[in-house]
């Protein structure tokens, strides 16, 4: 495949660099990237956080701040016509027109006080010259395209009346709308559920083949693009390291990174083996204080087995509610329930799996173990007695690790008051001993112990979670609850998180209760897992069986809606 | 994400040429540019930084400044205009000098100022924080309470409190205490709150930290870049309401030099004598303008350290 553009090319871009111009730097966002699209293609642009492929796309619109940016060379042309030289008026008839844009997050794209109705009619008739009745049977006609039940309900709804789903469809149908002849989708499903994301990429695809519009799909998702795609654009520190098609790129990669990217998924990888991450010298910057593992046997020196064979955890009839209605005085009168009768247990040394998708009650169960909400009804019993009537300190075995790490650490304290926090409840080491427990922490985490008086926000994501986790293990766990800890970084991050979870569970036969919505992640690290689905339970047992051989209706749908690279070449 | 390059030229030659900066090392303004206290530094704060420091050297060493008895009048020189008669802003009704009476009543007007708005900062902090805290009866009526008080015009409710329980220093610093602190509570509540929300709180709460750590180590330091934002902010608006008080007469006693009172005495000779309006009228607006520069310096600063946007 060559990047040389045909005369037919919807969009060109040629050679192009951006920088950011800072207050006394310059970031060098591209740094000369050429990539076009034909009619009716549909084309990925993939790359981890900070590749630049965010900017590409803001770029073809002119839409970032004109003076924060340079240009220092290339060109973008949009059917023909050079965008970087365009006046504001042509730009506005190519913004929407020619060209629109989806976003990632449907509800902040969307104006939360403006019905569906007014928001299409704005982007319409600003475009095309027809009264209003027509631009109402065009929009009703669009929403249906896009495979709305009731589509007079959402055409006269509020955003906040409508699902993230549904929101998506009204995006994907406004950005049809004026008939452009290319689509830029950024991220289009990142914030959405895997079942909700099946349908949406589905319908994009079949509108974009039906009208022959192009498409440019940014994601950090590869098998998203595998399944969406032709062809593929993949982006790494503002440079198009390869380029093809998708599945020239993805079935032989030949850049070292693009290879790596596809090595630090745990999608068809052995389980529980250690994933490939991309070497440290590629992501400099990214997670370059990490240290290979070196654990210090004297912090966890003292862990004993709790017994081979029993539960170490179980879940008996667990539900939580929240209160949802109250009376005049205050009191709640009727309940909503989150958690319903679950039905769980977990053995020394190995993993648990929760996966469920957003508001099935997996979180809400997580936070009724470390005891942040009240349990309604049922019990939660650790080494065989109710975890309530454990003394403080064996109530700390259980510990827990957030999604988001920018949430999960206090912005103002070092890193070693962090780790130690637990350490000091009701004791009060010197602060050398902290220090000192501290560093060894960051050894044990793969951190550089000397890291230990910076600030969180001097880390990446990635280092900011083993940070999190650290503190965690201060206390010797016995039992670690996982809440996402991985959702919220990029691929060879995620890989390099993961197979720090399974060393330290190798050498302190921890036990995890892992929450996730990653299929492939969760294949990858559990011995077990239960799919829960609307509060309850729906089917549990080993990671192998339910994940391969789903029985119920449910998990059925949950695996068929994920994208996998292997479905994708099978179609 | 930072994992962009951030082109650097090689070397502190090349980044001096590239700065275009003196290559001199005593040049003291490339010194200043390559420093760290540039990035800190903005003609906003340098401005409040010098007038905040000479309103200090005033109220501090105000004794000394002064060129005469703020007290003692010569109605030989009465209306005395600025420079006279070795008046440096002239004299009054009763030949007091307006500059001697300008800088007692700093004196006086700062010291009622801070009293009240040290006792304001801790009332807010204590009861935003308590009402943060837990929900539950505690925050509910606290909650109403400041409603309730900030229902009420500020200045009315004042003047009842003052007129019952009497003039004087100590009078007007309570009352002005004990009504004004809405601001820091409405303030630490809403953030705070925020702050309680945060995953590394929740942490802190499953590894067994108590009530009282929690609140001391996460949330009030959490809190801290805005109450020094809102304690200069706060400080000139008791400032005014100060000399609001005492220039209705119920403030400070009569015959003391504040700039509430030297208000007041200057109505009678408004055309006769400007300057004997214009001299507590500058004092004030200057006075309220620093405080307001400090205040936005400080955000400014908290910003730029990026601790207050960065959580």
């Amino acid at each position: 495949m060559t990047s040389v553009a045909s005369p037919s090319s919807v969009l060109n871009i040629d050679n192009l660099a951006l920088h950011f111009l800072g207050q006394d730097s310059v970031v060098e966002a591209l740094k000369g990237i050429s990539l076009h699209i034909d009619k009716g293609e549909v084309v990925g642009v993939v790359g981890e956080s900070g590749s630049g492929k965010s900017v590409t796309a803001l770029n073809i619109l002119r839409l970032l701040p004109r003076t924060k940016t340079k240009i220092p060379h290339g060109a973008v042309s949009v059917l023909g016509r050079d965008v970087l030289t365009m006046g504001e008026k042509d730009l506005q008839h190519v913004r929407g027109g020619e060209v629109s844009m989806i976003f990632q997050e449907p509800m902040t794209a969307l104006n939360p006080v403006l019905r569906v109705r007014e928001q299409m009619f704005d982007v319409i008739m600003r475009h095309q010259k027809i009264t209003e009745g027509e631009a109402e049977r065009l929009s009703l006609n669009l929403l249906a395209d896009m495979k709305i039940q009731d589509t007079e309900r959402v055409f006269n709804a509020y955003p906040h009346e409508l699902s993230g789903g549904m929101r998506q469809r009204v995006m994907i149908a406004m950005a049809f709308s004026c008939n452009p002849k290319l689509i830029v989708a950024d991220e289009p499903t990142t914030a959405l559920d895997v079942t909700v994301q099946a349908q949406i990429l589905n319908l994009l695809k079949e509108r974009a083949r039906a009208t022959k519009t192009s498409v440019m799909l940014i994601t950090h998702d590869l098998a998203v693009v595998a399944q969406l795609c032709d062809r593929v654009y993949v982006m790494y520190k503002g440079k198009i390291v390869e380029q093809g098609l998708t599945r020239d790129v993805i079935g032989k990669p030949q850049h070292a990174y693009t290879r790596a990217l596809l090595n630090a998924l745990p999608e068809g990888k052995k389980p529980k083996s250690r994933l490939e991450t991309v070497a440290a010298s590629m992501i400099e910057g990214a997670d370059s204080a990490a240290a290979p593992v070196v654990v210090r046997t004297t912090i966890q020196a003292g862990f004993k087995l709790y017994g081979q064979g029993q539960p170490l955890f179980e879940a008996v009839n667990a539900t939580v509610s929240y209160p949802k209605k109250y009376n005049l005085l205050g009191r709640a009168i009727s309940f909503q329930t989150a958690v319903d009768h679950v039905n769980l247990s977990i053995t020394e040394g190995q993993t648990l799996a929760i996966v469920g998708e957003s508001g099935c009650g997996k979180t809400s169960f997580a936070n009724s173990i470390v005891g942040l909400v009240p349990l309604a009804e049922g019990e939660l019993r650790y080494k065989g007695k109710n975890l309530k009537d454990h003394d403080d300190l064996t109530r700390r075995e259980v510990q827990i690790v957030f999604q988001d790490p920018q949430s999960s650490l206090d912005p103002r304290w070092p890193t070693w008051r962090i780790m130690t926090e637990p350490l000091t409840v009701g004791k009060s080491p010197s602060r050398n001993e902290l220090r000192e427990t501290a560093a060894g922490l960051c050894e044990m985490v793969g951190l550089d112990p000397s890291a230990i008086d910076r600030l969180p926000h001097e880390f990446s994501g990635g280092q900011r979670q083993r940070i999190a986790i650290g503190r965690a293990l201060s206390v010797h766990p016995r039992l670690l609850i996982l809440d996402e800890p991985t959702s919220a970084l990029d691929v060879s991050v995620q890989a390099q998180i993961l197979n720090l979870l399974l060393d330290l569970q190798e050498k302190f036969q921890l036990s995890y209760l892992f929450i996730s919505h990653n299929v492939a992640v969760v294949r990858h690290i559990s011995d077990y897992v239960a799919v829960m689905y609307m509060g309850k339970v729906v089917e549990t047992g080993a990671a192998d069986q339910v994940l391969s051989r789903p029985e119920h209706a449910y998990t059925r749908t949950l695996m068929d809606a994920v994208p996998t690279l292997e479905r994708a070449f099978a179609a | 994400m930072a994992d962009h390059q951030i082109s650097k030229p090689e070397g502190p030659v090349a980044i001096a040429k590239a700065e275009g900066a003196s290559l001199n090392p005593l040049d003291p303004i490339a010194r200043f540019n390559r420093s760290k206290l540039k990035q800190y530094t903005n003609i906003e704060i340098v401005v409040a930084s010098i007038l905040f420091i000479a309103i200090v050297i005033l109220a501090v060493f105000g004794a000394f400044l002064q060129t005469h008895d703020p007290m003692q009048g010569d109605l030989m020189a009465r209306f005395a205009k600025a420079g006279e008669k070795d008046y440096l802003l002239g004299s009054d009704h009763l030949g007091r000098d307006l500059w001697s009476r300008a800088v007692a009543g700093l004196q006086w007007s700062m010291a009622c100022a801070l009293t009240a708005n040290i006792i304001n900062l801790f009332i807010g902090t204590t009861l935003g924080l308590m009402a943060a805290e837990k929900e539950g009866w505690a925050r509910t009526i606290i909650r109403q309470f400041t409603d309730t008080l900030q229902s009420f015009p500020f200045l009315v409710v004042a003047i009842v409190v003052v007129v019952i329980v009497g003039h004087g220093f100590v009078p007007l610093v309570f009352t002005l205490g004990l009504l004004a602190w809405v601001v820091f509570m409405r303030v630490v509540y809403a953030e705070a709150t925020s702050i309680y929300q945060r995953d590394y709180v929740k942490a802190a709460r499953i590894a067994g930290v108590s009530r009282i750590a929690i609140m001391f180590g996460h949330v009030l330091p959490g809190v801290r870049a805005s109450l020094f934002v809102i304690f200069a902010f706060h400080f000139a608006g008791l400032l005014i309401a100060e000399s609001a008080l005492s220039f209705l007469g119920i403030g400070a006693p009569l015959g003391v030099p504040t700039w509430g009172n030297m208000l007041a005495e200057s109505r009678q000779y408004l055309l006769k004598a400007p300057g004997m309006l214009m001299v507590p009228a500058g004092a004030i607006v200057l006075a309220v303008i620093t405080m307001n520069l400090v205040g936005d310096g400080i955000a400014s600063l908290s910003r730029k350290r990026g601790r207050s946007i960065d959580v």
